[in-house]
């Protein structure tokens, strides 16, 4: 293989609690294919997909996308922020814990009613109030803050390394095999929700319409039209998104998984409960996808559509990797013929 | 629109006509910025927040803090109401930060115990707050086209009413945006809002920040009004109640309903049940020194038949948030 | 005073008072007076905590109104007291009234609860779990506005219905006398005795229950798997409306038993101890009787050392605090199983 793969799932275990989901599984993706994950039921493979967008972190093993694990790094940016917030923190919980205290030196103390109040000098009062209030109370309360502030957000950012967005951000969409779309929001809003992570606009500029929430907003409801008119989905924009009929609410799941621009998809049993006509669109579909430059990662049961579109299939069973290979060398496979079929009873 | 149009119809005709409708109005207004408040935490994200009273609290007091002449601040109106926004949002990343981790009901218990917390606090530190008598008096707000205000209700009326527009007018533009949408999906799906790239932290916050500043807004309002903030007692949970049967009643998540709601919640309260205490005692069923005789003492049961009522019969409110996106456009 | 100096500053008193031999009562005795306080208030918080407790075991719901139907309980415990003229009795007249009380409030709760089960929760079994909890905040305020009514009855008991929002006062039935010996220094009275006496048996009467019979195994069940529970033939409505039922019963013993320790009542007391329940039932582990009992214990005793070292007026935000430390850091309680979210 000269091309490095796209995704890597190397020695993946899911383990909760006795239960392991998913042991010692690996496969590599490489850019451009369409990639296929089957199993009967129970075999593990939404917790694959799980373990590989974040929902789930793998018990042991890693998953490396464009060669490394897709999460937040040590950087400059977190020392930044647990420092400061550490920072705002102590004085915060400084002036909080010392509140009483402080008003009455600074504002009580030196503030005569009818006459202009003297801001140099109250706060010229700030330095003796502490020192009055004692060091224990003022470094003391300062020192919890520093604590609190600097600790909480540390663990928050050890706690969100590997969380879904990240996971997004990086590159990798996925569909969901019990539908989850945004029920109340309308088809063309999914779409715009899907794009959440390259659009750019902050929350003052939405809220004062400032010039840029114009060129985006013109932007982002264009493009979004365009994902619906690759699915089919156009005619259908502004009604809920709960309203569609089960095979375009797959579809609209798929168009906003694509609105973020992945580099992988992952779609979770998109053929299922779709009649022969629907599944031969899907796989049209994918296709098309897979043209658009985007690889593709398949859970799927339906074999006509595994059999298909996919390049090359890895096949799971109770939590294992019991096969991979090409469509041709899987459907001969007699360890995956077992899985499905169950062994020959020989007399 | 239809709205608008009504409240400013209204303001003309009530002096001339003597309708004494603006007087409650106003009180309308001050919790339609309430309701907007909590629809924001609520209705859009999905936060059950039982403890609105306490940013109105705080809102009320760092209004008064900044006015009152018993304090070196003595800011005009409008640049008070910038700092009690400012104070609103502050509070409520800071009272927001710990509720994240939370599922549905805890979060409500969590938020009603800042509310408690709070009221406690304002009581406690009476060296700031002056404790149970409230920071007063206030000075009014003089505004270029109406001068110092009065003892008429019309300034105050045209003020608030002004304060709401902006107030819908903000809300408005961060619905129909990327903001606005990150919170929807939220409530929606939080998973799959976070598989979408939205991070459902800094949302979360920025919902509480935004809800609490309305919130407070609606507090300064308050305490600008009764020139006085009143006893932290004031802020108490009927408050956050009242706020909740507001965005229930109206549509959770639909602002016209919010307004709805106000105008039905304290309608009721402020106008309705006087008059029907009065009714009853004119009939001569009750006197004035039966219980049954004050209205006040009927609002715990409004109340609370609001909630249990419109959640058996029309739990997304009379105007429900679905059909007026689809009157919208729906697009965002 | 501010509260953290005010603590700073007990400390060193206490230790300077322990270091003087003959004074070494001198903080003992009014720390142990608080720690009797503190365990027979939380007695009582725990009889209410269970209440709270089985619900939200069995149907996941935080029934706002549990703390309310404990204050009517107390309301119909003084009606009854003044139409009975109970106070008169006296001797061993006072003992069977306090009986008649506690069993009357007792019948009273438990139907009142069942009926809003029935009436408010049953319809919406299947709803949103917010729009539940939505309910029961509304029945929690229709509920107190019937006490404030019921306070304002024309009665010798309730003033005569002048001021209805006030608290009334609850006759004092059953002795302030301390039974322990003077120089013990510590103050146990007939209230006391009453409260260990009355929860007690309840509890292990309950555990037994939950434990040991038919009853109890179909409440776990439930509790457990409500699907599982109603396929293996269990009337799953009927066990739930049973749960209210004992847990009201439990409230309304609670109620006459708080009216008695505190000789006052009023129409707000069950936001109060409702919210003090509330939090002894999670931080014990919402779901868990034992847990209920235990947290019930601590909040009381809390609130007496937070009465008696700190201040007053801080109480209410330590217990609300230490609520919201609980449900923060550890949502699951001191004796609840670590339950780990499913995606």
């Amino acid at each position: 293989m000269s091309v490095a793969p796209l995704l890597e799932v190397d020695r993946v275990t899911m383990r909760f609690g006795g239960l392991v989901a998913n042991e010692d599984v690996s496969f590599a993706v490489q850019p451009g294919q369409v990639f296929a994950v089957i199993g009967p039921n129970g075999a593990g493979k939404t917790t694959m997909f799980n373990a590989i967008t974040g929902v789930y972190q793998p018990s042991s093993g890693e998953v490396r996308f464009q060669g490394k694990v897709v999460r937040k790094s040590f950087a400059a940016r977190l020392l930044l922020r647990v420092g400061g917030t550490a920072i705002a923190a102590a004085i915060s919980c400084m002036l909080a814990v010392n509140a009483v205290a402080l008003w009455k030196a600074v504002i009580v103390a030196n503030y005569v009613y009818g006459e202009p109040f003297l801001w140099g000098k109250a706060i010229g009062c700030i330095g003796p109030a502490l020192s009055q209030v004692g060091a224990l109370w003022t470094w003391g309360s300062a020192s919890v803050g520093a604590l609190l502030g600097g600790g909480g957000a540390f663990v928050l950012w050890l706690r969100t390394r590997r969380t879904p967005d990240v996971v997004a951000a990086a590159g990798i969409a996925r569909t969901f095999q019990n539908i989850r779309l945004f029920g109340e929001l309308s088809v063309l809003e999914n779409v715009l929700v899907g794009m959440h992570g390259r659009l750019r606009t902050s929350y003052f500029t939405n809220l004062l319409r400032l010039p840029a929430y114009w060129r985006e907003h013109a932007d982002s409801d264009a493009r979004a039209m365009e994902l619906l008119r690759f699915v089919g989905l156009d005619a259908r924009a502004h009604d809920a998104a709960r309203n569609l009929p089960y095979g375009l609410q797959r579809r609209l799941e798929i168009a906003r998984a694509l609105a973020s621009r992945p580099r992988l998809l992952l779609l979770d049993e998109p053929a299922a409960g779709m009649n022969p006509t629907e599944t031969v669109a899907l796989m049209e579909l994918i296709r098309r996808i897979r043209d658009t430059g985007v690889t593709v990662l398949l859970i799927e049961h339906h074999m006509r559509v595994v059999m298909g579109v996919s390049d090359r299939i890895c096949v799971l069973n109770f939590g294992k990797r019991i096969a991979e290979g090409t469509p041709e060398q899987i459907r001969n496979d007699p360890a995956c013929i077992e899985a499905y079929l169950g062994k020959e009873e020989l007399g | 629109m239809l709205l608008l149009a009504a409240a400013v119809v209204l303001g003309i005709i009530d002096g001339p006509l003597k309708l004494g409708l603006v007087d409650p109005m106003r009180g309308v207004l001050i919790f339609a910025l309430l309701g907007l408040g909590l629809n924001i935490v609520t209705g859009f994200t999905g936060l059950l927040h039982l403890g609105m009273a306490a940013f109105m609290a705080i809102g009320a007091y760092a209004f008064a803090i900044s006015t009152c002449d018993i304090y070196p601040f003595q800011l005009g109106f409008w640049p008070a109401l910038g700092v009690t926004a400012v104070a609103g949002a502050l509070a409520g990343f800071l009272l927001g930060a710990p509720t994240l981790g939370l599922r549905g009901d805890y979060l409500a218990i969590v938020t009603l115990g800042f509310g408690e917390i709070a009221q406690d606090v304002l009581k406690n530190l009476d060296a700031i707050t002056k404790g149970t008598q409230g920071i007063n008096p206030l000075p009014p707000p003089s505004l270029p086209l109406f001068g110092e205000f009065g003892s008429s209700p019309a300034p105050w009326y045209w003020l608030f009413l002004a304060i709401t527009v902006l107030a819908v007018f903000a809300c408005r533009n961060l619905e129909r945006s990327r903001t606005g949408r990150a919170w929807l999906a939220v409530r929606e799906d939080e998973l799959a809002a976070s598989c979408m790239g939205i991070a459902p932290i800094p949302v979360k916050m920025y919902a509480f920040a935004t809800g609490a500043a309305l919130a407070a807004i609606a507090g300064g309002m308050w305490a600008s009004l009764y020139a006085s903030t009143g006893e932290p007692g004031n802020y108490d949970f009927q408050i956050s109640i009242l706020a909740l049967c507001i965005v229930i009643v109206g549509g959770m998540g639909s602002i016209n309903g919010v307004l709805v709601g106000a105008l039905a919640m304290i309608g009721v309260a402020n106008i309705a049940l006087p008059k029907l205490a009065s009714w009853l005692q004119q009939k001569g069923v009750v006197n004035a020194s039966n219980v049954l005789g004050s209205p006040n003492n009927w609002k715990y049961l409004v109340f609370g038949l609001v909630l249990v009522v419109m959640m058996r019969v029309r739990p997304d409110g009379l105007l429900p948030a679905r059909l007026e996106r689809r009157k919208a456009g729906g697009s965002a | 005073m501010h509260i953290l100096h005010h603590l700073a500053a007990a400390v060193p008193l206490a230790l300077a008072a322990s270091t003087d031999a003959p004074e070494a009562a001198s903080w003992v005795d009014p720390l142990l007076q608080q720690l009797v306080t503190g365990l027979s208030n939380g007695m009582i918080i725990a009889l209410i905590a269970i209440g709270y407790t089985m619900v939200y075991g069995i149907i996941e719901l935080i029934n706002f109104a549990h703390g309310d139907l404990c204050t009517l309980g107390a309301f119909l415990a003084l009606t009854i007291a003044g139409a009975l003229g109970v106070e008169a009795w006296g001797g061993l007249g006072g003992a069977s009234g306090v009986v008649i009380l506690l069993l009357a409030s007792a019948v009273f709760c438990a139907g009142l609860n069942w009926t809003i089960d029935y009436v408010v929760y049953r319809p919406l079994r299947n709803a949103p779990k917010l729009t539940l909890l939505v309910s029961a905040i509304g029945c929690s305020f229709i509920l107190v506005n019937v006490a404030l009514f019921w306070g304002g009855l024309p009665m010798g008991v309730f003033g005569g219905g002048v001021a209805a929002a006030a608290p009334k006062d609850f006759p004092g039935l059953v002795s302030d006398d301390n039974l322990l010996p003077a120089a013990w220094h510590v103050t146990f009275t007939a209230s006391d005795l009453l409260v260990v006496s009355v929860t007690l048996p309840l509890m292990v009467a309950l555990t037994v229950l939950v434990r040991y019979t038919k009853l109890g195994k179909a409440m776990r069940a439930v509790a457990q798997n409500p699907t599982a529970a109603s396929l293996m033939g269990i009337d799953v409505d009927r066990v739930i409306g049973s749960t209210f039922l004992i847990g009201g019963a439990l409230g309304g013993f609670a109620s006459v038993i708080y009216a008695l320790y505190n000789n006052t009542i009023s129409f707000q007391m069950g936001y109060r101890t409702g919210m003090d329940a509330f939090t002894a039932a999670v931080l014990g582990g919402i779901g868990s009787m034992p847990g209920a009992v235990v947290g019930g214990l601590v909040i009381g005793l809390v609130r007496a050392l937070s009465d008696g070292y700190l201040e007053a007026r801080w109480t209410n935000s330590v217990v609300f605090g230490i609520l919201i430390l609980t449900l923060v850091f550890r949502p699951s309680g001191l004796l609840g199983a670590k339950l780990r979210d499913k995606v």
